[in-house]
């Protein structure tokens, strides 16, 4: 345990970050405490949970492939004491680790290598769902969401159609069709929808939510359904309308 | 081959062709003997037939000749010899019920043929009765062939012979017989040749499906000792070259790989700099550093399936693309949007198409792209107003790293792998990926693709056909 130096800047949170190069550590810790987080870090995952029985930590930035210790099965040990929201570094191509990583409790990844402005969006991001309470992604992680025969696995992101068929979607559209997912029934207004559905990404180019709204039900809806699914309500914004059941 | 009998001898390619071609002649000349005696054989019965019938000619007439009934018979036994007896009857002897067999029929036509002034009234060919006619006993009445020539006066001269009926007319049907046999003895030489040539034919089977991923197996050592020897140094080479080709292959994923660190690092540091647009160069740099990495990665993986096939749409996986390419100020529509399932891999799909319309945006400042159902195809157009793509070099872009001359690809980046790699990723699918140029200008990109056959009421599917997943799945997943 390297513990580095804790700057308290600012109160955003106390961030462990779990990577066993130590440039790319110091440099994740740089790149937080300039942006007012508190810096713990580690090169390896065994003393991760004595970190987190001494100090209070908000979130942990975890890298997937570290030498002894996975960050999988590390992740796993936090998750039997800890609810603390868990960020996967994974290398591109590693479905499978993905896969398992959220299985274990993560609660997001990012790929090296990453933007860090990604990276801080992930975080906050992250955060902002613990503070909140609302239901964690692992949570949602741990099986499939089923609504009129639709099935979205939240696992690899796919969603597939009552005849089996797999429909592609954008990151926005996924996290949007989640965040109806999660509230279904509800009328949930634009503003509600927009701080919910992006709390997954940061790309700049994302539409506005009516045209990600007009995206997603024009893959969700076939003629006879149109308008049934995502419903319209005048003024109040929208209604995911089928009944929702988590499996 | 390994044959104990044998074993003196050296097992070689030239020993069996030998041993082929001795056996195959002995058996040829074994089949002219053959053919020479019988031939003789027909040819002395004719001889003697001849004979036989010239007698029975020349005693018809004299016998003929005496009226008197009792000297008839007396000359009639005069002139018979131990060959050939001959008895005067008042009546034939054979009798008009007599049963016709082969050998009597057989006689009668060469008797005809022989003699030609012989009617058919006058005379009959049968069987002595003996007494055995109606005792029911089977054949015995066949013991004793008669020939009965009638004589002017309606009575009859018996004449009886052991040859009688015996030759062969197999004169004939020799040549026919010599050239059966002489094929089937070609045909059972041209077997032995080719099953010595088999493991031959074998070593080039497996040299022409030689693939590099295929840890495959090695080619049989058998056979005789040429085809042996070939087959090892085959074997041989294979590993070679297969071990030569994975450490290049690990060696250049190995640096690809560890690359993505030190880019991570600069993607930080280069977060530090308060400097925008120095920084923004250094990301779309290192952005540009990723793909080119991540292509050579995945043209290095191609054809190593670590994605389960699925049944997939798509046409909203193209919609994404578009919409994606849309949001980042590109000028591309989707005009015409059939939807189409197919069985395959989304992700590596995915890769395809984006890699295609990538290509179609960096050279044109406008994209539209196209998808129609064709029976059981979808057909998806990528089409672009650049500068296309001169004839010859059409399909030259599919090589792995080739660029067009004179491009501004140079400029815009890219690994020359992008083509390469949705192509290769397309026909795995069982589709096919074209380029030509449009008449007003711009290249159409097409994508065929089978469309998975589908129907409402089957079962639910569980995104595997054997059929295709089996073509999906490389020839060794690692």
């Amino acid at each position: 345990m390297e513990n580095s130096e804790v700057i308290p800047t600012n109160d955003h949170g106390n961030v462990l970050v779990v990577d066993d190069d130590s440039e790319i550590r110091l440099l994740i810790t740089k790149f937080l405490q300039r942006h007012g987080y508190h810096v713990y870090s580690s090169a390896d995952a065994r003393s991760v949970l004595e970190t987190l029985k001494k100090f209070t930590i908000d979130a942990i930035i975890l890298d997937v492939m570290l030498p002894g210790t996975t960050g999988i099965d590390a992740c796993r040990q936090i998750r039997r004491t800890s609810p603390v929201p868990v960020i996967l570094l994974t290398a591109r191509s590693e479905e499978d680790i993905r896969v398992s990583g959220l299985e274990g409790g993560a609660d997001d990844y990012i790929t090296k290598p990453f933007s860090p402005r990604e990276l801080l969006a992930r975080l906050r991001s992250v955060l902002r769902r613990a503070r909140n309470g609302s239901v964690k992604t692992s949570s949602l992680a741990q099986g499939n969401i089923l609504f009129d025969g639709w099935t979205l696995d939240t696992l690899r992101r796919e969603l597939t159609t009552p005849e089996g068929v797999l429909i592609d979607l954008s990151t926005g559209e996924y996290n949007l069709l989640v965040a109806f997912l999660e509230h279904a029934n509800r009328v949930l207004s634009r503003e509600m929808l927009m701080e919910l559905a992006k709390t997954r990404t940061a790309d700049p180019f994302d539409r506005t939510i009516d045209v990600q709204i007009s995206r997603l039900r024009r893959k969700l809806e076939t003629s006879e359904t149109a308008g049934l699914i995502i419903k319209t309500v005048r003024g109040a914004g929208y209604i995911f309308v089928p009944k929702v059941t988590f499996g | 081959m390994k044959s104990g009998r044998f074993s003196w001898l050296p097992d070689t390619i030239v020993v069996r062709a030998v041993l082929i071609l001795v056996g195959a002649l002995i058996a040829m000349s074994l089949v002219g003997y053959w053919v020479y005696r019988v031939g003789a054989e027909g040819l002395a019965t004719n001889a003697r037939d001849r004979g036989l019938a010239e007698r029975i000619v020349s005693i018809k007439r004299a016998i003929s000749a005496i009226p008197d009934e009792v000297e008839r018979d007396k000359a009639a036994h005069a002139l018979a010899t131990a060959s050939l007896e001959v008895h005067w009857s008042k009546v034939s002897l054979v009798l008009n019920n007599a049963p016709v067999t082969e050998r009597s029929r057989a006689m009668e036509d060469r008797l005809k043929e022989l003699v030609p002034e012989f009617g058919t009234e006058s005379f009959r060919v049968g069987y002595a009765d003996d007494g055995a006619l109606n005792a029911g006993e089977g054949d015995a009445y066949r013991h004793m062939l008669l020939v009965s020539v009638k004589l002017d006066d309606n009575t009859w001269l018996n004449f009886a012979s052991p040859t009688f009926g015996t030759a062969h007319h197999l004169a004939g049907n020799i040549l026919a017989i010599a050239a059966i046999m002489g094929s089937l003895i070609i045909l059972v030489a041209v077997l032995l040749l080719r099953w010595v040539t088999r493991p031959l034919r074998n070593l080039a089977i497996a040299a022409e499906r030689f693939s590099l991923d295929e840890a495959g197996d090695p080619v049989a050592e058998i056979g005789p000792a040429e085809v042996r020897r070939a087959a090892k140094a085959f074997n041989t080479m294979g590993d070679r070259v297969r071990r030569l080709v994975s450490e290049r292959t690990m060696a250049l994923a190995a640096v690809s790989h560890d690359l993505r660190t030190p880019i991570t690092r600069l993607r930080l540091r280069s977060e530090m700099l308060d400097d925008e647009q120095t920084r923004n160069l250094i990301d779309d740099d290192l952005s540009e550093m990723e793909l080119m990495i991540n292509s050579t990665l995945e043209y290095l993986s191609m054809g190593v399936a670590n994605e389960p096939p699925k049944v997939f749409d798509v046409s909203t996986m193209i919609r994404t693309i578009v919409d994606g390419e849309a949001d980042h100020g590109h000028s591309i529509s989707l005009d015409d949007m059939d939807h189409a399932s197919v069985l395959g891999r989304p992700v590596a799909m995915k890769r395809a198409v984006w890699n295609i319309i990538g290509n179609a945006l960096k050279y044109g400042s406008k994209v539209v792209v196209r998808i129609k159902r064709e029976g059981a195809q979808v057909r998806v157009e990528v089409l672009d107003n650049g500068p296309g793509i001169p004839i010859d070099e059409i399909e030259k872009v599919f090589e792995p790293f080739y660029r067009v001359e004179n491009s501004r690809s140079r400029q815009t980046g890219g690994t020359g792998l992008g083509l390469t790699i949705a192509r290769s990723i397309i026909t795995e699918h069982g589709g096919s990926l074209s380029l030509k140029n449009h008449a007003l200008g711009g290249l159409i990109a097409s994508i065929e693709l089978p469309i998975f056959p589908f129907s409402k009421t089957s079962r639910p599917l569980t995104g595997t056909d054997t059929a295709l997943a089996t073509r999906l799945q490389p020839p060794n997943a690692h």
